[in-house]
C-alpha cells in the first residue's frame, strides 16, 4: 500500500491545462494546479544550502529543487547561498569545507541522478555537517523517472526529519473539491499541490471528503442523487461504494482509527444523529439521541473519543463523547455563539474548529490540558480545517474576493501558506496520512 | 526485461544490505518501490480509465438521446400519427371551476399565495416567521384537497460557516415546513424533505441581500408541468 504509487498510475495531466507552480521555480512541464505563496514564517529558520545535483537537468523533476522548494515551504528552513564554485560537488571528497563555511553554510546537501536502463534512474543524495566535515544523512534510489518528484519529496522529508525533529509529510497526499462553472470534482493531489487528478466529476457537489487512515480510501458525500449520499472510494481500483443511503440525509463522515467503521450522520429518525457503520455498509449502530443538531463526528486518533458539533444548547458548539456512546456528551467550547467542524490532533493533545469571530469565521485550537483558546487565521471565511498527519500544519478553505481558496497555518500560527487554481473555487481540503512504511518508524 | 531488471535491483538489495553494517557505506540502499506492485497499480489504473471512458461515453450517449429527443420534440417528429389525438371538449358550463380544480392552473395564478414557493428565515434559525404561515397554509389545503399531489419540501442555508452544519440546519429548516402542514393536516406521505445546505444557492454576494435569499426552504412540486 505505498500511498504515493498510485499517483503514479493514473494520469490525467491534459486535464489540468493550468499554469505551472509559480513558486520559486518554474522547473516543470507538467501542468499543476495550485500556486503556493507563503506568508511569514517560523522565529528560528534553519539554514541549509542544497546545491543542485549533478545530472538532474537531464529530466523535467530536478530533484534539488524540489527539494528546495518543499523546505522553503515549510516555513522552517533558510536556504543558503549556492555560491560560485563550478562545477557542484557531487561527492563528500569534492568539497571545499572553507569555501561552504565562509558562504555561511552550516549543512549541505550534495547529490546526482544517473539516468539507469529501461527509464530507471539513481537519485544520489548526502546532507553534510559543514563543521564537522562528515556526512549526517546518505541515501540512494533506483526509481523510475515517473517517482524522482516523490523521491525528492521522501529526501525533502528526510532532511526535514533530522533537522527539526518531527516527521516530514512532503511526500503525502492532499484532497479536495474544486468547483468550476456546474462541474464539481473531487481531486487528489500532492501536498505541494502536484500532479492533481480528479476521482470523480458531477454536477451535483461533492462535500466532507475524508481519508481512511492507510489512505486507499477516500469517504465523501455527493448529493448526484438529488440528496446527500455517503461514498467510499477505493484508491487503489477506483471503485466505490455507497456507505449510507438511508432515508433523509446522509452526511459527515469520519472514520475510526483502524479503518473499520465510519461515524456518518442522518437523519432517518427524526434530527440529525451520529450512527456508526462498518466500512462495508453494515452493522448500522447509533450513537446519539437527541432532537438537537448532531453532526460533524470526529474520531480521536485513540479511538475513544468522538468530538462532534450540537445545538443542544441553543447555539452550536463542539462536544465530546465516548466513542462506545457511554455517559454524557462533555460541552468542549464555551467562547462565542458558533463553534463547529472539531478535528482531532494526531497527537490527542487538542483539537482545531472553526469559531465565530464577530462576523468572521476562522480556524481556532483548543489545547485540551488548559482548555484555553487560540485563533489560528484571519480570513472573513475560513471552513473544514484539517491536520497534517504530523500536526505541524492546519490545511483549510478559505475565501479570497469571494473565490474559494485553500490555505494552511502551522499550528502555532507563524507560518501561513496559501493555495489558489487557476480558476473557479477550490474548498473542502482533506489531508492524506503518512505512507505506511513511515509510519512504522515513528 | 522489467524482470532482469527486478532480479538486479534484488541484487542490489542484498549487495546495499551487506555492506550496510560495515562502517565504511555511508550510502545506503533503501527499498521504496516494490516495482510488483506498481506494475498491479498501474493495470488498476488502466482498468480504471477504460471505465471512466466507459463512464464519458455512457454520458454522452446520454446526452446525445437526449438532445436528439428534444430536436425531435422541436420539430413535431414524435409519431403522432400513429396515435390518435383525444382531447376532451369543454362544455362551457364547468369550465371557470374546473379550471379551478385543476392544482397545476391554481400554482400558477399570480395572485394566489400558491405562487409563492419560499420560506425565508433568520440566520442560523429556522423556525417559521409569521409572515409565511399564509402562504403553507394555501399550500397545504392545495394538498389536502389534492391526495395524489407530493411536494419536496428543499432546505437551503447561506454559505457562512460549516458545510456539514448547514446541511443539518437545511435539513431542520425543511422539516420545520414539513411539520406545520403536517398540523395543519396534510398526509406525511405527500410530504418528501431534502436539505441542500448550502451547497445550492441562488444568490452568489457575500452580503445580508445575497445570504438572506439563500436562507431559505423550497417547496417543489416534482410533477408540475412548467
Amino acid at each position: 500500500m505505498n500511498l504515493t504509487n498510485f499517483g503514479l498510475a493514473k494520469r490525467f495531466r491534459d486535464f489540468s491545462v493550468m499554469a505551472g507552480l509559480l513558486f520559486c521555480l518554474a522547473v516543470n512541464d507538467a501542468p499543476a494546479q495550485l500556486t503556493i505563496e507563503i506568508i511569514g514564517g517560523g522565529a528560528n529558520q534553519i539554514p541549509v544550502t542544497i546545491l543542485p545535483f549533478a545530472g538532474e537537468e537531464r529530466f523535467t523533476q530536478r530533484a534539488s529543487q524540489i527539494v528546495s522548494a518543499d523546505l522553503q515551504r515549510s516555513g522552517m528552513f533558510r536556504l543558503g547561498s549556492v555560491g560560485s564554485v563550478r562545477p557542484f560537488p557531487v561527492e563528500p571528497a569534492e568539497i571545499n569545507y572553507r569555501y561552504w563555511r565562509n558562504e555561511g553554510a552550516e549543512t549541505l546537501v550534495i547529490g546526482s541522478v544517473v539516468e539507469k536502463a529501461d527509464g530507471y534512474a539513481e537519485v544520489r543524495f548526502r546532507l553534510m555537517d559543514v563543521a564537522k566535515q562528515s556526512q549526517i544523512l546518505g541515501f540512494s534510489y533506483t526509481v523510475t523517472v515517473a517517482q524522482l518528484r516523490v523521491t525528492a519529496h521522501k529526501i525533502a522529508d528526510l532532511i526535514y526529519e533530522k533537522l527539526t525533529g518531527d516527521t516530514g509529510v512532503f511526500a503525502t497526499k492532499i484532497c479536495f473539491v474544486t468547483k468550476n462553472a456546474d462541474r464539481f470534482e473531487l481531486q487528489v493531489a500532492d501536498a505541494d499541490g502536484y500532479n492533481p487528478e480528479f476521482i470523480l466529476a458531477h454536477k451535483e457537489p461533492i462535500i466532507s471528503p475524508q481519508w481512511s487512515p492507510d489512505g486507499t480510501r477516500i469517504a465523501y458525500v455527493s448529493f448526484e442523487r438529488r440528496k446527500p449520499i455517503v461514498f467510499v472510494h477505493n484508491l487503489l481500483d477506483g471503485t466505490r461504494t455507497v456507505l449510507a443511503n438511508f432515508e433523509g440525509s446522509n452526511s459527515a463522515p469520519s472514520w475510526s482509527p483502524d479503518g473499520r467503521k465510519l461515524a456518518v450522520v442522518l437523519t432517518k429518525d427524526g434530527s440529525s444523529n451520529i450512527y456508526t457503520i462498518n466500512a462495508d455498509g453494515s452493522g448500522l449502530a447509533r450513537l446519539t439521541n437527541s432532537q438537537a443538531i448532531d453532526t460533524e463526528p470526529s474520531y480521536s486518533r485513540d479511538g475513544r473519543y468522538v468530538l462532534f458539533t450540537s445545538d443542544r444548547a441553543g447555539s452550536p458548539q463542539i462536544y465530546r463523547m465516548r466513542a462506545d456512546g457511554e455517559g454524557e456528551a462533555e460541552r468542549m467550547t464555551f467562547e462565542g455563539g458558533y463553534n463547529v467542524t472539531p478535528r482531532h490532533s494526531p497527537d490527542g493533545k487538542s483539537f482545531i474548529f472553526i469559531h465565530r469571530n464577530e462576523a468572521r469565521f476562522n480556524v481556532a485550537v483548543i489545547d485540551l490540558a488548559s482548555r484555553q483558546m487560540q485563533i489560528l487565521t484571519g480570513g472573513s471565511l475560513d471552513q473544514s480545517p484539517t491536520f497534517a498527519p504530523n500536526g505541524k500544519m492546519i490545511l483549510y478553505a478559505s475565501e479570497v474576493k469571494g473565490r474559494g481558496i485553500l490555505a494552511a497555518v502551522s499550528s502555532d500560527g507563524r507560518i501561513k501558506q496559501r493555495f489558489t487554481a487557476q480558476s473557479g473555487d477550490i474548498r473542502e481540503p482533506a489531508w492524506g496520512p503518512l505512507l505506511n512504511n513511515r509510519r512504522k518508524e515513528q | 526485461m522489467r524482470n532482469v531488471l527486478f532480479v538486479a535491483f534484488l541484487v542490489f538489495l542484498i549487495a546495499g544490505c551487506a555492506t550496510q553494517g560495515g562502517k565504511s557505506a555511508d550510502i545506503e540502499q533503501r527499498d521504496l518501490f516494490d516495482q510488483q506492485q506498481a506494475q498491479r497499480q498501474q493495470e488498476a489504473a488502466r482498468k480504471q480509465e477504460t471505465e471512466k471512458q466507459a463512464q464519458v461515453m455512457r454520458e454522452q450517449d446520454e446526452l446525445k438521446r437526449q438532445l436528439e429527443e428534444q430536436q425531435r420534440r422541436q420539430q413535431g417528429q414524435v409519431p403522432q400519427q400513429e396515435q390518435p389525438i383525444v382531447r376532451p371538449l369543454p362544455d362551457g358550463t364547468v369550465g371557470e371551476s374546473q379550471l379551478k380544480s385543476d392544482p397545476w392552473a391554481q400554482l400558477k395564478e399570480a395572485e394566489s399565495p400558491l405562487s409563492k414557493r419560499s420560506v425565508y428565515y433568520d440566520y442560523n434559525a429556522y423556525d417559521i416567521k409569521e409572515e409565511y404561515v399564509p402562504l403553507i397554509e394555501a399550500h397545504a389545503k392545495l394538498l389536502m384537497a389534492h391526495p395524489d399531489l407530493k411536494i419536496i419540501v428543499q432546505g437551503n442555508c447561506d454559505d457562512r460557516g460549516s458545510r456539514e452544519y448547514n446541511l443539518a440546519l437545511g435539513q431542520r429548516r425543511a422539516d420545520s415546513v414539513k411539520r406545520a402542514m403536517v398540523l395543519l393536516g396534510v398526509n406525511e406521505k405527500q410530504t418528501e424533505t431534502v436539505s441542500f445546505g448550502a451547497e445550492k444557492p441562488v444568490a452568489f454576494g457575500q452580503d445580508e441581500e445575497s445570504w438572506a435569499k439563500n436562507r431559505r426552504s423550497d417547496i417543489v412540486y416534482p410533477r408540475e408541468p412548467q
